[in-house]
């Protein structure tokens, strides 16, 4: 098994911009430092009708209103980051969540610090090869790239992103990784609410057991190493 | 109030079920989250709600009120139950990464959701 950059192609390409926009960094930096109150702002005003700050402060009062001084400044960078993000427009938006999520699970997985897969690479759109196997389609978003303990992860705005297509990718990575005697930890990372990611995944006929779910009330675990899968 | 953020849900959810391949999981959303929505207004009967809270879920109706495309529903379904909940009185203070026994960085691993301010919209699971 090893891992390899994904082709380009005009979309890459046209993504790859995207993904370097100053914007996303910033949101994604700004969102792992976030509580789960912050991060569901985020996802509202990212998602949002309207792009006033205002309405949006007087939505989230536990963030905005009294008491909440200490929290209130980065809250505000949070809104100010996901509104910019909301006015490009609704093309270009879903675009820039995507990116987003995925610096954001780059970043968490990248503040471990003593776990046996803290000094593996991590790396993005990437591609993992086996013997004998046919090369997929889609590259991984996300991979920590240790020899002992490999992990890749998909990235999702929406729970409605999770489909059989990304599930069944995972689960074969998982099991062609399984034939060469590599444990690859598989997980899809969504950036909504764990009910919501659960409905979609109970109705899933892909197999999915071995696949963990990290949704938007645990991504701090992503900074903890491989959690198992609760699914 | 509570009665008018279930009635803008229904709204939502009969535009987001417009979208005929995600009949089934609107409905699942809808069915799994609408009596959690309505379960907020007996959480604490004898509370009466802030100016805040009351501005709050007011202006979060009528965020939903104005999308018209179906597939941004969907997603505001899965969103919406969560924003109600927050204004009503989540546990949304507690910082990233803490656990809720008050363990901090380098304590046990988290378990998942342990930090999550949904915890009331899903009955406690």
């Amino acid at each position: 098994m090893r891992f390899q950059d994904a082709a380009r192609d005009a979309r890459t390409v046209v993504y790859a911009g995207i993904q370097a926009d100053p914007l996303v960094a910033r949101a994604a930096a700004l969102l792992a430092e976030a509580t789960t109150a912050e991060r569901l702002l985020a996802r509202a005003a990212m998602n949002g009708e309207r792009t006033d700050p205002e309405t949006w402060r007087r939505i989230f009062p536990t963030l905005f209103g009294e008491g909440s001084e200490g929290a209130c400044k980065h809250a505000e960078l949070v809104l100010a980051a996901s509104l910019q993000i909301a006015e490009r427009g609704e093309a270009a938006r879903s675009q820039y969540r995507g990116a987003v999520v995925e610096e954001l699970t780059a970043r968490l997985l990248a503040r471990r610090g003593s776990s046996e897969t803290s000094d593996a690479p991590i790396r993005r759109e990437r591609r993992v090869l086996f013997d004998g196997v046919r090369a997929e389609i889609h590259p991984y978003d996300v991979t920590v790239e240790s020899a002992d303990h490999p992990e890749v992860y998909d990235c999702k705005w929406g729970a409605r992103g999770i489909n059989a297509d990304v599930l069944n990718q995972l689960d074969d990575a998982r099991a062609h990784a399984a034939d060469e005697d590599v444990r690859l930890h598989v997980a899809i990372v969504v950036f909504d609410a764990r009910p919501s990611c659960e409905l979609r995944l109970d109705r899933s006929t892909a197999n999915h057991d071995g696949t963990d779910l990290v949704a938007l009330e645990s991504l701090d675990a992503l900074s903890g190493g491989p959690i198992r899968a609760t699914s | 109030m509570v009665a008018r953020a279930v009635d803008a849900y229904r709204t939502l959810a009969d535009l987001a079920e417009t979208v005929e391949e995600e009949w089934q999981y609107v409905t699942d959303l809808f069915d799994a989250y609408e009596p959690s929505i309505r379960a907020l207004a007996g959480a604490d009967p004898t509370r009466a709600l802030t100016a805040p809270e009351v501005a709050a879920v007011d202006e979060v109706i009528a965020e939903i009120g104005l999308i018209t495309d179906p597939h941004k529903a969907i997603d505001w379904l899965s969103t919406f139950p969560h924003v109600v909940g927050l204004a009503l009185g989540g546990d949304v203070n507690r910082p990233a990464g803490e656990a809720a026994d008050g363990a901090g960085p380098g304590g046990d691993p988290l378990e998942p959701d342990d930090d999550s301010p949904f915890r009331t919209l899903r009955g406690n699971r």
